[in-house]
């Protein structure tokens, strides 16, 4: 296989004017797949010269075995203009690909993907002399001395330290260069040839990362300089490992209750792999690795799926940290499930690291399914509920449930009553899309003032819609207490009423017992717990608007205004509603809210009170 | 004094915006059928089969000459998505698209941060250096206020971003985009610099700088993508991927300079930092050239919020860390790269003495 690859995806360097033909700029390395292998070094295309421009390559060639980038041609002042043209920088860059090949270089053959970037900077001035470079000048370029290798490949050469065009400008130094930290590591220095080695086969699961130390010393007569920078070896990962259970679990129990609903996530089982998973691009990560249902039976394929997630974990095989994946299969309900629906039965799931190359590419998860039908009826016998006969429409009496119905999750109740053959009937029921009960209300307040209706008893229907399962109970409502004489002059909505008194003296929609009822709040700056009159402290204000406050914006606009609030406030979610407010709250339903501070207390104490103070 | 036509002094080409050279290429025959002839190549082709092509190598040749060819684009400009569409519609094809650091298709910034220091002292009325006890950072915001357009298109973002919504989403971070984007493109930089910069001695100050973008809607994400991701998709989009590589142009550490900064330019780094926040796709495919040649995600794609806006990480007074929201976790044999691509963000000399400078309110002396 044609496996040859740079140990680097860009080299640097500089290029003066006038330099003569023949001198050397930089050597690349190439590192292979299997002993055989010979790399081939070319260049193939135009210069790039930076902003999409291309000219023609007059200048640099490469040697073909030893990857040697070398002047062909001196760039002389005029060509320098022309390879600057369109470049905006004071300092140019060209750029050229370098190919690679397995064999002797044809024509067109450039298309490899086996390329590496030189960039060239042009550099407006004659090459300047040895006496003036720096150490850092003379030993390193100004990129960083960082590399990959690829785990399980043949040992190599993969970098010169001496810049070949120093070494042919400056002979009259001596440069030499050290690897430091090297011990017990594979990499090795030659000292005749300034290039690194390594020295033995990788192993990214064992170790992913080296970092070195590469000291330079420069003697010029009894001048002695020295410089230090990071040399660092990345290790790349290849799909050498094949997965497994942590703990050896490989089976976990699904159980099927009260939450039935589409996308429900039953169980996890959880599978790890040393090798790494990119995460980017995610579609071809995931259909590397695969986890599949298997089954013939149609009904268990259409009801569930298997979700893959996966993320990065750290292993430390010897003291070193490296990197892995866990990867988590979900099984998930693919649609809601009748709650008349009863099985028991084994779900596998096989997963499939696709490109690993063993044996042990697979394992196979194990789902124990147990699906529960649950029951649709009511806990209490019956329901008895007492309401004032002071209540106003909207007053909301109490909720109705079937058992665990607050635990029900893809199961849709209705409730419904079902009215008596008698005149009297004040209350309805309301239910939520989402809500799980029913609320009983008062729907006609005229029937509560009548003195014939004293206890009236419905029949309460809950059913369950996809089964069309039902279930019945008794509930009974019982009027007490004296009708109270009507105050005038009162609103129809307890929230526009601004202080405590007039609050309390009049009535409202969805009052409970005809009268508001004044919430005190804690009056320090904008909060949740505003002052406010509400028909009932336990529904308004609550931060929600529920489904029988909707039904007229008069009830709670606290909850539910959609309108303009004036002064200090928070908006509730969706924009609905006063969430917090400053000082006292009230509302013109169907108009505006207002949030402001109650200040009559102040006005009373007057610059002669204060005075006498 | 600008030189002859078509050259500055120092003997450049100094380009039109490309929808000016698009018209100069239309009203001419042969620029016309070869911009078209190389449109072609170009669309669903990598670079090495276009230049295969001879028809396509001719093209590219006689284009070479045009004014297309050495195009840019101006921050902020009446028609700049269509300006950016017809630059990357030649240079997609030509620059790879896989290189690391990609060339601005913006003008250079000429301007200095003195210019704004001058500007910022005869408004505000002090000298910024001078007052080393307050709160720079509430300076800033009260110097908003008291300009009509920098209140008006502050308080449009800040009531947008901090909207919540119904459901799962806290807010409309679309929209929260493209109001924090309007902000930083139609007030002037003394307003908007002094908010994002501003230097801080304490916490509180500190994180006042940091809420100013309102992270919790513009920034802040339920997970974190991998920055190589966050990368692909921002290139996939014309107005991200110019505005990556302006910041990569104007903001790339180097060597060669005092500052670490290319030119010694702190405001092109600080403008280009700030050209990042905000919006990925204005209008998308509003330009003359059909939306297709070059998809821009819907903002409601499989990758809702994936952006390139950059912040402070934390409230720190001492240290000045930036990131986008992302990570380098899962990035397989790609983590050196990814890396890399972070590192500008978070290790960058340049960045940081540039916001530093700002917030000393000094400036390198370099002459012009």
């Amino acid at each position: 296989a044609f496996g040859l690859y740079f140990p680097r995806k860009e080299y640097l360097e500089n290029v003066y004017i006038d330099e003569p033909a023949g001198m050397p700029l930089l050597r690349i390395h190439a590192l292979k797949d299997s002993y055989e292998e010979a790399a081939h070094f070319h260049l193939c295309q135009n210069l790039i010269i930076s902003r999409a421009r291309s000219h023609e390559n007059n200048w640099f060639q490469i040697r073909e075995k030893t990857g040697l980038l070398y002047l062909s041609k001196s760039l002389d002042r005029d060509d320098f203009n022309m390879l600057s043209v369109g470049n905006w920088m004071p300092l140019s860059k060209v750029m050229l690909y370098v190919f690679l090949s397995s064999h002797p270089f044809q024509e067109n053959e450039c298309d490899s993907a086996t390329r590496t970037t030189v960039f060239l900077s042009l550099i407006n001035a004659t090459a300047p002399a040895c006496s003036s470079l720096t150490a850092r000048q003379l030993c390193f370029t100004e990129m960083d001395l960082s590399f990959h290798i690829k785990e399980n490949k043949p040992p190599g050469t993969f970098h010169q330290l001496q810049l070949p065009s120093v070494h042919h400008l400056c002979q009259n130094l001596s440069i030499s260069y050290k690897l430091l930290a090297a011990e017990g590591l594979p990499f090795r220095y030659n000292e005749n040839t300034t290039s690194v080695r390594v020295t033995q086969r990788l192993d990214r699961e064992e170790r992913e990362r080296y970092e070195l130390i590469a000291k330079c010393t420069v003697r010029e007569g009894f001048r002695e300089m020295q410089v230090e920078v990071p040399f660092l070896v990345n290790v790349l990962d290849e799909d050498d490992s094949p997965p497994f259970l942590p703990n050896g679990t490989d089976t976990a129990d699904a159980v099927v209750e009260f939450n039935r609903k589409e996308g429900t996530v039953l169980a996890t089982l959880t599978v790890y792999d040393a090798d790494t998973t990119p995460i980017y691009p995610l579609e071809s990560s995931r259909k590397k690795y695969t986890g599949t249902i298997v089954t013939d039976d149609p009904w268990i394929s259409e009801t569930f799926r298997v979700e893959h997630i996966f993320d990065e974990i750290h292993f430390s095989p010897n003291g070193s940290q490296v990197r892995g994946t866990r990867h988590e299969y979900k099984l998930v309900l693919n649609k809601s499930i009748s709650v008349t629906e009863h099985r028991y039965f084994q779900l596998d799931v096989l997963v499939n690291d696709t490109e690993f190359h063993g044996s042990e590419r697979s394992v196979m998860l194990h789902f124990n399914v147990s699906i529960l039908p649950v029951s649709i009826q009511f806990s209490n016998v019956t329901y008895q509920f007492t309401v004032n006969r002071n209540a106003e429409r909207f007053a909301q009496i109490g909720k109705i449930c079937i058992e665990n119905c607050m635990k029900f999750h893809g199961v849709n109740i209705t409730y419904k009553l079902l009215s008596p053959n008698a005149s009297c009937y004040p209350v309805g029921i309301l239910q939520g899309r989402e809500d799980k009960y029913g609320s009983l209300y008062v729907n006609d307040s005229s029937v509560l003032r009548r003195p014939e209706c004293k206890e009236i008893q419905y029949t309460v229907q809950a059913t369950d819609k996809q089964s069309r399962k039902h279930t019945k109970t008794l509930l009974t409502v019982v009027l007490e207490g004296t009708l109270l004489k009507k105050e005038e002059d009162c609103p129809d909505s307890c929230a526009i009423s601004k202080h405590h008194a007039e609050c309390e003296e009049c009535g409202g929609l969805g009052v409970l017992t005809g009268r508001c009822q004044w919430r005190q709040g804690s009056g320090k700056g904008i909060t949740t717990n505003y002052s406010t009159c509400t028909p009932s402290i336990k529904t308004c204000p609550d931060g929600i608007c529920d489904v029988v406050e909707s039904r007229d914006p008069a009830v709670c606009p606290q909850d539910c205004t959609s309108g303009n609030i004036i002064g200090g406030h928070g908006k509730g979610i969706g924009n609905l509603g006063i969430k917090s407010g400053h000082g006292i709250c009230y509302c013109f339903p169907r108009q505006n809210c207002y949030c402001e501070k109650d200040d009559i207390k102040e006005q009373l104490c007057d610059e002669v009170c204060k005075t006498v103070i | 004094p600008p030189g002859p036509v078509g050259q500055d002094p120092r003997g450049w080409r100094v380009p039109v915006d490309c929808v000016r050279a698009n018209e100069l290429c239309a009203g001419e025959p042969s620029c016309s059928s070869r911009y078209r002839t190389l449109r072609q190549c170009l669309a669903g082709r990598d670079r090495n089969t276009m230049l295969a092509n001879k028809e396509c190598q001719a093209a590219l040749e006689v284009l070479q000459e045009s004014p297309l060819y050495d195009c840019r684009c101006k921050r902020g400009m009446k028609k700049e998505l269509q300006c950016l569409q017809i630059y990357w519609s030649i240079h997609l094809g030509l620059t790879e698209g896989e290189e690391f650091y990609e060339a601005s298709p913006y003008e250079p910034v000429t301007s200095r941060l003195s210019d704004i220091f001058r500007l910022a002292s005869i408004f505000s009325g002090m000298d910024p250096a001078a007052t080393s006890k307050s709160n720079h950072c509430l300076d800033a915001a009260k110097a908003c206020n008291l300009n009509d357009n920098c209140k008006r298109l502050r308080s449009g973002y800040i009531s947008t971003c901090s909207r919540e919504l119904a459901g799962s989403e806290p807010c409309s971070r679309r929209k929260c985009h493209k109001a924090l984007r309007q902000f930083f493109d139609r007030v002037p930089s003394e307003f908007t610099f002094r908010l994002l910069f501003c230097s801080c001695k304490d916490r509180a100050c500190a994180e006042r700088r940091r809420q100013t973008i309102v992270p919790s809607c513009s920034y802040e994400d339920k997970d974190r993508p991998n920055c190589l991701d966050l990368r692909s998709t921002c290139r996939a989009d014309h107005l991200c991927r110019s505005r990556l590589a302006d910041f990569h142009t104007n903001c790339q550490a180097t060597f060669q300079s005092l500052t670490s900064c290319p030119g010694d330019n702190y405001q092109a780094c600080l403008g280009s930092y700030a050209g990042l926040i905000g919006e990925c796709c204005p209008g998308a495919g509003r330009g003359s050239l059909p939306p297709r040649l070059h998809p821009c995600p819907s903002p409601s794609s499989s990758s809702p919020g994936f952006d390139m806006t950059p912040n402070y990480i934390d409230a720190s007074t001492t240290s000045i860390t930036i990131s986008p929201w992302c990570s380098c976790k899962g990035s397989g044999n790609m983590e050196e790269e990814c890396e890399k691509f972070l590192r500008d963000f978070t290790e960058n000399p340049c960045l940081r003495n540039a916001i530093q400078a700002f917030g000393n309110g000094s400036d390198v002396n370099v002459a012009p």
